[in-house]
């Protein structure tokens, strides 16, 4: 073989292709300050309006601090994995990564591991915000952020999933969270019981429900590596 | 996704080899039982009309479309079972030139050299060969369609395919991005590898070796 031939038949390995799409998203996402501009402003006047129409009881709002720390952590993570998408598609990249000779689930995979990572600092500023605002206790402060880990692992990997699919509707903005928020009711309903036993002191109890979380995320993590490549070419 | 001596071997028979190759799109026919046939090292330009499924042909080519009907290889690699080892030696160059535009110039073509493991070292190079070094740190946003398209040139320079496919690669470029363009071509005509380009503009002096032209979605004349 020439060294030309070398050259154009080299090709990166299964990680370090996903490595390189986890830090180009995140590069973007830090050029373009969606995270801090856009998903944190709304995750804020989510909560402030929730505490609003909740009226002044503080009963009520420490009670429902989990459910709305969640809903918020879901409604950012459906606007975190469109926004990955979109600037795929500004200058048709994502055909241009379709055309590449990388493995498709690296794609997948990278592409998962920003958002989680976006959604991590997104979790840790709003439960900062509703520690302040809900005077939520953090109890146990390592199951409640096993909790968000896990449960953000498991939404950017059904986001990550789903937004190829959505990329090829014209109508991608309704069809999104359609295909996302029913699949991820289990992230939802695990993640507020975990969030309240680890907020009440009762870690011990909320393991059975970081089980379920950890299921998802193996179950959907897995379904996204296998598939990917096939929705993408779809 | 090192290619064996057997991959190699078949990469260096025939470049394109299309047989009755139809591309329905619901069920309006962009291309009709196309036979084609280039030899590695050729330089094809494809004519005709808008519509007449020019980009259609490079697109499948690409393998960024299946044919509908029909069968096909590049490189001596189906068309169908075979799209990982024929995107590894092809580039698809079209006037949608697939850059980020949050990213800088050098940024997206660092990107590219990550991904696809190439070396980085030859970014600076390829930015220069096509005028846009100076500009190597901005973000793509605020580039003009010429400019972007001098930084997908580069891309292109960067990867150094075995089959080039170039899809009116001269739409919205200026003088000097036209330059880039037609040294893109000359070069690979130079080092023997393949070109297949859809135009309306004049190929760049004494490299197309072939003409065809296409209309109806059918390949109608051949102009030595």
């Amino acid at each position: 073989m020439t060294a030309r031939a070398e050259h154009v038949a080299s090709s990166a390995p299964f990680l370090r292709q996903a490595m390189a799409i986890a830090a180009k998203d995140l590069r973007i996402e830090v050029r373009g300050r969606h995270a801090l501009g856009t998903l944190l402003p709304f995750a804020a006047t989510l909560l402030v309006s929730f505490g609003f129409a909740f009226g002044p009881g503080r009963d009520v709002l420490e009670r429902t601090a989990p459910g709305l720390l969640w809903m918020a952590t879901l409604f950012a993570a459906v606007m975190a994995a469109r926004r990955s998408y979109q600037a795929e598609t500004e200058d048709d990249a994502l055909e241009g990564l379709l055309l590449a000779p990388v493995d498709k689930a690296a794609v997948f995979l990278g592409k998962a591991v920003a958002v989680t990572l976006e959604l991590l600092v997104l979790v840790i500023a709003v439960l900062l915000m509703v520690v302040v605002l809900f005077d939520l206790s953090p109890g146990n402060p390592f199951a409640l952020l096993g909790a968000f880990a896990l449960g953000t692992v498991g939404l950017a990997a059904v986001g990550g999933l789903f937004g190829v699919v959505a990329e090829a509707e014209r109508t991608r903005e309704a069809v999104f969270p359609m295909l996302v928020l029913p699949l991820v009711t289990p992230v939802l309903i695990a993640g507020v019981r975990a969030t309240d036993l680890a907020t009440t002191g009762q870690a011990g109890e909320a393991a059975q429900w970081l089980g379920l979380l950890l299921a998802f995320d193996i179950v959907f993590v897995s379904v996204g590596i296998l598939v990917f490549g096939h929705l993408m070419e779809d | 996704m090192h290619p064996s001596s057997e991959t190699s071997v078949r990469a260096a028979t025939v470049a394109i080899e299309l047989r009755g190759v139809t591309r329905l799109f619901g069920t309006i026919p962009a291309i009709v039982r196309a036979n084609l046939r280039v030899e590695r090292g050729e330089v094809v330009v494809l004519r005709g009309p808008n519509g007449a499924g020019k980009t259609t042909l490079l697109r499948i080519a690409a393998t960024a479309l299946s044919p509908t009907y029909g069968r096909g290889s590049i490189l001596g690699f189906d068309l169908e079972r075979e799209r990982e080892e024929i995107r590894l030696r092809s580039d698809l160059l079209s006037h949608r030139t697939r850059l980020y535009e949050d990213l800088g110039a050098a940024e997206n073509l660092a990107f590219w050299c990550r991904l696809l493991g190439l070396d980085a070292a030859g970014i600076d190079a390829a930015l220069e060969r096509v005028g846009m070094l100076e500009v190597a740190g901005e973000r793509v946003r605020g580039f003009s369609q010429g400019m972007r398209q001098r930084i997908a040139v580069a891309r292109t320079i960067i990867r150094r395919p075995d089959l080039l496919l170039l899809d009116e690669p001269y739409t919205g470029l200026d003088a000097e991005a036209r330059h880039a363009v037609d040294d893109l071509i000359r070069e690979a005509a130079r080092d023997g590898r393949t070109v297949l380009m859809a135009t309306h503009h004049p190929a760049p002096e004494a490299v197309a070796h072939r003409e065809l032209h296409v209309d109806g979605g059918r390949i109608v004349r051949e102009a030595p």
